[in-house]
């Protein structure tokens, strides 16, 4: 019988696994170290030998989310697949005396020109200028590159919103903190102790009546505790929505930081801003956000993006919830497709809400297109085009 | 490793080369093993089929929200404690703590039977759709996954002599917490590719013909390519080849006369009215919209 070697031999596990946990961790994958305990006892238990079973061995003990399993691959592939650390040992033999072998030229620094790295023992970059707009004819420095501002949160030229400064946001997030003693809840399966529930709790009750000699004199009683309904939030950010995205992103911050609330945004595509909105400050949690959605100025699909979440893994988080959609309704998709999105999305949810800033202009009557095809299945229609719209949104999630 | 793959494959359950590492795993290290995919997948088959591979016994615990330690670690029989009671009381005995809480009058459920197993092979435990029970329920089952041990607060720790193998499935409908994903293995089980589509349907329903079971993982690979609302899964194809060659249908062939038309068996794929219709017009498609008789069946 044909005796298979085994992979990596005389390698010291200990510290193989603990330097693939270190490649992992610095490409962001965090790695504890029971998951390299667990690594380093699977080698022992059942070795591999082959380079798949150790990707398989090593996947399964290192990575623990789903998220994480595309970068676990470009990490494995980079160090195990392009011969970067071979597993043979001669051939590692080989690549040690390579490397010596080839020792880097010596550099010399660039001097002058706007480099800035004039006097460093080592080479820098080209200085590139950076340009705004195309290139002019005089321009003749070839290593220009244009550079790309940041989307600016443009203020709120033609449209009665005042200016979010702290006095704003302090009033916003004073709102929400006083709406959370009346947040909608919604019945769970959990019991606890309730005087006039209408349970009796066995437990409590025989344990309670051993200070009346096992006779069961006062009964305990529970009912089912209320939990808090959760909030989803959908946010256009298009251009038609570019006066208003900066204050829907900060009425978004405060939900997420107050409420626990799922908050997305969308244009062409549906991007989640809940991990970067949830900052106590407010001007990172917004920049945050601005760097995330990267396509606000493509044609807006709402049909497309309520579609796309419904199918994500977070349509869970829809059922049951209060679900509030800020746009003004321009779609580029056809108004049937959008009154269908908006069917199913409000099918799954407990109450949905539109906010749609044109709505405050005085003769608005949504009668052409994706505004008249979605609603009527919601719940509500709220302008929220000023602080106290913002307001009423506020006592409209907690309105029964 | 390969001895449990061909051992799963004996039980009718084809894993590939990740899923049997995972499982090899989990039962040599002995920690649990967490495995996620889309609904449909076969998670849940996965560990039943284990349990027949290793030849040990399969307990089950559903999830669900509200679920507590009542339902799943252990529960006291206070109809028994309470005629202890009172027979005690007309005997004029005594009766202290030590005697009304013992094992005598404690109900095992599906987690402290798990522990408390004594046969040769311990038994695998599947703690099914762990993503549907709630925060609480996650840190009630910490200890168990770390040290395989129960606590009953009146009368000790009870620690497993072997340790069982635990196998916890999710939806992914929500996200679990990292003290839990620590304590396990993980393993994505992701939709098969079509050869071995192909294969597990010719396991399933051996009674189905070669050429129905290749139309039918072809048609379901391409359905999945559609944007449907809840897109069909392995579970979905075998209940539909199922019907089909229930049916006596050979081939997913045009509508001849006389015979009852493909799409109504449709049900057994599309679970949603719009899924419905995009399916019966993907299966329109090249067909002609429905299906031919077996070779040997009888004409009605």
């Amino acid at each position: 019988m044909r005796v298979v070697p085994d992979l990596l031999p005389g390698v010291d596990r200990a510290a193989f696994g603990a330097t693939l946990a270190g490649h992992l961790r610095r490409s962001g994958i965090s790695v504890g170290l029971s998951e390299i305990e667990a690594f380093t006892r699977a080698l022992s238990a059942i070795p591999p030998r082959t380079r798949t079973s150790l990707y398989w061995t090593a996947r399964v003990t290192l990575v623990r989310r789903a998220e994480d399993l595309a970068r676990f691959d470009a990490v494995f592939d980079a160090l195990f697949g392009g011969g970067a650390i071979r597993l043979d040992p001669h051939a590692r033999r080989q690549d040690a005396l390579r490397v010596v072998a080839e020792r880097p030229p010596p550099v010399r620094a660039r001097t002058g020109g706007d480099a800035g790295g004039a006097d460093l023992p080592w080479a820098v970059l080209p200085g590139g200028r950076g340009r705004v707009g195309p290139p002019e004819p005089g321009d003749d420095d070839a290593r220009s590159a244009p550079l790309r501002l940041p989307s600016p949160l443009i203020g709120l030229a033609d449209v009665p919103f005042p200016a979010f400064d702290a006095g704003a946001l302090a009033l916003l997030d004073g709102w929400l903190a006083e709406a959370l003693g009346e947040w909608p809840t919604r019945r769970s399966r959990r019991l606890r102790p309730a005087p006039t529930g209408p349970r009796v709790d066995l437990r409590q009750t025989l344990a309670g009546s051993r200070r009346t000699g096992f006779e069961p004199a006062r009964l305990v009683r529970s009912r089912q505790a209320p939990r808090r309904r959760r909030v989803v939030m959908l946010c256009d950010v298009s251009r038609s929505m570019q006066p208003y995205a900066a204050a829907y992103l900060h009425l978004l911050r405060a939900a997420v930081v107050a409420a626990d609330a799922e908050v997305f945004a969308f244009s062409s595509s549906l991007t989640r801003l809940t991990p970067a909105l949830a900052h106590a400050s407010a001007e990172v949690a917004v920049d945050r956000a601005t760097a995330a959605v990267d396509d606000r100025f493509g044609g807006t699909h709402i049909a497309g993006s309520i579609r796309e979440l419904l199918r994500s893994r977070h349509e869970g988080t829809c059922r049951g919830a209060v679900v509030l959609v800020a746009s003004d309704g321009w779609d580029s998709d056809p108004p049937e497709a959008l009154g269908a999105a908006v069917a199913s999305l409000r099918r799954r949810a407990h109450r949905l809400l539109w906010l749609n800033p044109r709505a405050a202009a005085p003769g608005f009557a949504p009668s052409t297109g994706g505004m008249a095809a979605a609603l009527p299945h919601c719940d509500q229609l709220l302008p929220a085009h000023t602080l106290a719209g913002m307001a009423d949104v506020v006592a409209a999630i907690v309105r029964r | 490793m390969e001895g449990l793959r061909r051992r799963l494959d004996e039980a009718g359950y084809l894993a590939d080369a990740g899923l049997s590492t995972a499982m090899a795993l989990a039962v040599a290290l002995g920690l649990p093993l967490l495995l996620e995919g889309e609904p449909g997948v076969g998670k849940t088959e996965a560990a039943k089929a284990l349990a027949r591979a290793q030849g040990s016994s399969l307990i089950r615990l559903q999830c669900y929200e509200g679920l507590a330690a009542s339902e799943a670690l252990y529960e006291w029989n206070y109809q028994r404690q309470l005629l202890a009671i009172r027979a005690a009381e007309s005997r004029h005995e005594r009766l202290a703590d030590d005697d009304l809480f013992t094992e005598e009058f404690l109900q095992e459920r599906p987690i402290l039977r798990a522990v408390r197993a004594a046969t040769t092979v311990p038994p695998v435990l599947l703690i099914d759709e762990i993503d549907r029970a709630d925060d609480e329920f996650e840190a009630l089952l910490l200890e168990f996954l770390g040290e395989a041990s129960v606590t009953v607060p009146e009368i000790g720790t009870f620690h497993a002599t072997r340790r069982p193998t635990v196998v916890l499935t999710s939806n992914r409908s929500r996200e679990l917490h990292d003290a839990l994903r620590r304590r396990c293995l993980y393993h994505w089980i992701s939709f098969p590719d079509p050869e071995r589509v192909a294969a597990i349907l010719r396991r399933r329903v051996p009674q189905a013909g070669e050429a129905v079971v290749a139309s039918v993982s072809a048609f379901v690979g391409r359905v999945r390519g559609l944007d449907l609302e809840k897109a069909p899964g392995m579970a979905e194809a075998i209940d539909w080849l199922s019907a089909l060659s229930a049916l006596g249908v050979a081939a997913l062939a045009p509508a001849e006369p006389g015979w009852p038309d493909l799409g109504l068996t449709l049900g057994a794929l599309a679970k949603t009215p719009d899924d419905l219709d995009s399916v019966r017009d993907a299966l329109a498609e090249p067909l002609g919209g429905g299906c031919g008789p077996a070779a040997d069946a009888p004409r009605r």
